[in-house]
């Protein structure tokens, strides 16, 4: 049975239990969008290095399998000193028992995205599905259609959280291979700011696919630091999509660190609808071993007077594989845009591999835009020159990399996370 | 304190070091002079254990040690300073940061404890003083952005912060200002002491008014033709190097 075949089978089974809402006509067209396009092969040009075949030729299953070990993982695995607003999604569903809200957060909705759809139905339907399309991108629509359960985050005007909101998806593969479809919806209203830390564990002797969309809407004036912290073990594939839309004078600062992950698709769009919007992006990852990960990234200017700085860096072992493809477009309204993009990467291997692409497409006249791209080795000199002061080879190679990744670290506001980025380097290395 | 009997090294099959033969002892300045492609740089490296250059004959005692048997490390812990012709800038790491590492790794080689933060930071500020360096260049990233006379400093404040017993000085004095010279040598001389020795390698005598050495070498062709006090230093700044290839040639 093809993908496509076995997905329909699941679709029914939804579609025997919708209503007649909007919501369940956004699945049906979605569905048919994914039919019509099926799963893109490596000659789609956005696919060329990540090859998606595994979704056909592994048995996954939508289970929403809860398992005690994956309660267990969390506890043990998660940082929990960190005073935090929570929600857990365990395979693509809600764990209800693991939530945390701080009081002081009592004003904002931190909520499951099943239950917002009944509780807070106008705000669900004015921003749901409306700003990660399914027109022509197949994981979308996948994804749409068939999507489970995840957050529902709401910052009511000129709110701000006091604690961060941890959103967890752990994908539980220890007794099948399961496919785990969450979604979350993120709205900052106006004059709002939020801290959103989106966290995502796998672990089990099975496979697990997590195909994951985040829509973000963040109103005018709004500020938001957005994480994303992907530590992903064992036979696990992952494709995030995340559509952040902007309203004017907005603020953004997201960082996304893959610590590990044997199949990592990040897919990450910024829509800067108003002016003087700051929009800043960046990120790390490190892999060994035989990992891959793809951070695709595309901002796109379309009002004047526009910053965004992005920068990703790279640190690859072993066999591991990373694909960069930046794309900046500056519309043709988009006077006085500055747009800087780099991407960097360290190769401690003969083997590991870096494919990189930047693209700017530029349709304004009055514009400051840069990229570049760099990929190469720990340099000879200064690894000479610490060890010719007593350093040792292995000291002087990890103060080189941590140095490499403090650019990206000293963009992170919470120390909690960059001590976990510091051990996770004092691992790898 | 440092023995070099006829020392051969070269690079990708070139040879560039034909034999040398170098006694210091503890306490002793000795310039090494020479003109361009000589093997000057090549000595320093050699010295301090850079990978790219093959010994193929020869040997280096270091207080009785087998120096070549040594790791770049284990020579910085056993007291051999190279000051190098080029110091290299290291975004992301703090002068500060790296000297620490440094001076805990030398201690820990020697089994001792690791220093106390604030008995480090003591140290290191005695040690600033007494080079006049400025304290913002200790809290920037290690030579990032600094002026070529700052770098040059940097070494020299290294240098007393690791108090090597042996120091070996690759051009030091090369894109200094006269200024900055006399800084550089002025840190240079308060290292000196009884104990402790300098292998001043420079192609200009300039350097020698400031730092005034023991002993002067002449190195050519990878050989030293040539050795004296400090006023052949002198000789060679009025009559260049000349007419010490041409007595080279003529007793071939």
């Amino acid at each position: 049975m093809s993908t496509i075949e076995k997905l329909k089978k699941d679709f029914e089974h939804y579609r025997a239990q919708a209503d007649a809402s909007a919501f369940a006509q956004q699945r049906e067209s979605a569905f048919v969008e994914l039919q019509k396009l099926g799963i893109p092969s490596i000659k789609h040009e956005e696919w060329k290095y990540t090859n998606l075949k595994f979704i056909n030729d592994i048995p996954f299953q939508a289970s929403c399998l809860h398992t005690e070990a994956a309660k267990t993982y969390y506890t043990q695995n998660i940082v929990q000193t960190l005073k935090a607003n929570r929600l857990v999604f365990i395979n693509g569903s809600f764990e209800a028992t693991l939530t945390q809200i701080q009081p002081e957060d009592a004003g904002i909705i931190i909520t499951n995205l099943a239950s917002a759809r009944i509780a807070h139905a106008d705000m669900f339907s004015k921003h749901f599905g409306k700003y990660a399309t399914v027109e022509g991108i197949a994981l979308n629509a996948m994804n749409t259609a068939l999507m489970s359960d995840g957050a529902f985050i709401y910052v009511p005007e000129g709110k701000q959280t006091a604690y961060p909101i941890i959103i967890t998806n752990i994908s539980d593969a220890s007794e099948v291979n399961v496919l785990n479809q969450p979604r979350n919806l993120i709205v900052v209203e106006k004059n709002a700011a939020a801290t959103v830390i989106e966290s995502f564990f796998a672990f089990g002797n099975h496979a697990s696919f997590c195909n994951i969309v985040n829509e973000v809407y963040v109103g005018e004036n709004a500020s938001l630091e957005h994480y994303k912290l992907q530590r992903l073990l064992g036979e696990h594939y992952q494709n995030n999509y995340t559509q952040v839309f902007q309203e004017g004078n907005t603020h953004i600062n997201q960082v996304t660190l893959t610590l590990d992950g044997k199949f990592v698709r990040n897919n990450l769009h910024f829509y800067m609808n108003g002016e003087n919007c700051n929009t800043l992006l960046y990120g790390l990852y490190l892999l060994d071993g035989n990992q891959f990960v793809d951070n695709h990234t595309r901002v796109d200017h379309a009002k004047p007077n526009c910053f965004s700085d992005e920068k990703y860096k790279g640190i690859l072992k072993d066999k591991s594989t990373a694909v960069f493809n930046g794309k900046i477009m500056v519309h043709l309204d988009a006077q006085k845009t500055n747009a800087y993009q780099r991407n960097q990467n360290i190769l401690l291997s003969d083997e590991a591999t870096v494919n990189t692409k930047p693209q700017l497409e530029i349709f304004a006249d009055d514009v400051k835009c840069t990229h570049g791209a760099t990929v190469g080795q720990l340099d000879e000199e200064p690894m000479f020159y610490m060890r010719s002061r007593g350093i040792p080879e292995n000291v002087a190679r990890k103060l080189l990399l941590n140095a490499f990744a403090d650019d990206i670290a000293e963009k992170i506001k919470i120390p909690e996370l960059v001590a976990i980025l510091e051990e996770q380097i004092e691992k790898k290395i | 304190m440092l023995e070099i009997r006829n020392l051969k090294a070269e690079i990708e099959g070139k040879k560039i070091l034909n034999g040398i033969n170098l006694t210091v002892n503890p306490g002793e300045v000795h310039a090494i002079m020479g003109p361009n492609g000589a093997g000057k740089s090549t000595l320093s490296s050699v010295l301090a254990g850079r990978a790219d250059y093959e010994v193929t004959e020869g040997e280096i005692m270091f207080e009785g040690k087998n120096l070549l048997e040594m790791s770049p490390e284990d020579r910085a812990r056993e007291g051999v300073f190279l000051a190098f012709q080029y110091p290299v800038e290291i975004p992301g790491v703090s002068t500060t940061n790296f000297l620490k590492t440094a001076i805990n790794e030398t201690r820990k080689y020697k089994g001792l404890e690791p220093m106390e933060a604030t008995d480090f930071l003591k140290f290191m500020r005695e040690k600033m003083e007494l080079m006049e360096m400025d304290k913002s260049l200790t809290s920037r990233s290690l030579n990032e952005g600094f002026s070529g006379g700052e770098k040059k400093r940097n070494e020299v404040f290294q240098m007393a912060m690791l108090e090597p017993k042996l120091a070996i000085m690759d051009e030091t004095d090369s894109g200094l200002d006269i200024d900055a010279l006399r800084l550089v040598s002025n840190g240079v001389n308060k290292l000196r002491n009884k104990d402790r020795s300098f292998v001043v390698i420079t192609h200009y005598q300039r350097l020698l008014d400031y730092i005034v050495p023991d002993f002067v070498h002449v190195l050519y062709k990878g050989r030293i033709v040539k050795s004296g006090d400090a006023s052949l230093a002198k000789e060679l700044e009025v009559k260049g190097y000349d007419w010490i290839k041409a007595e080279v040639e003529a007793a071939q």
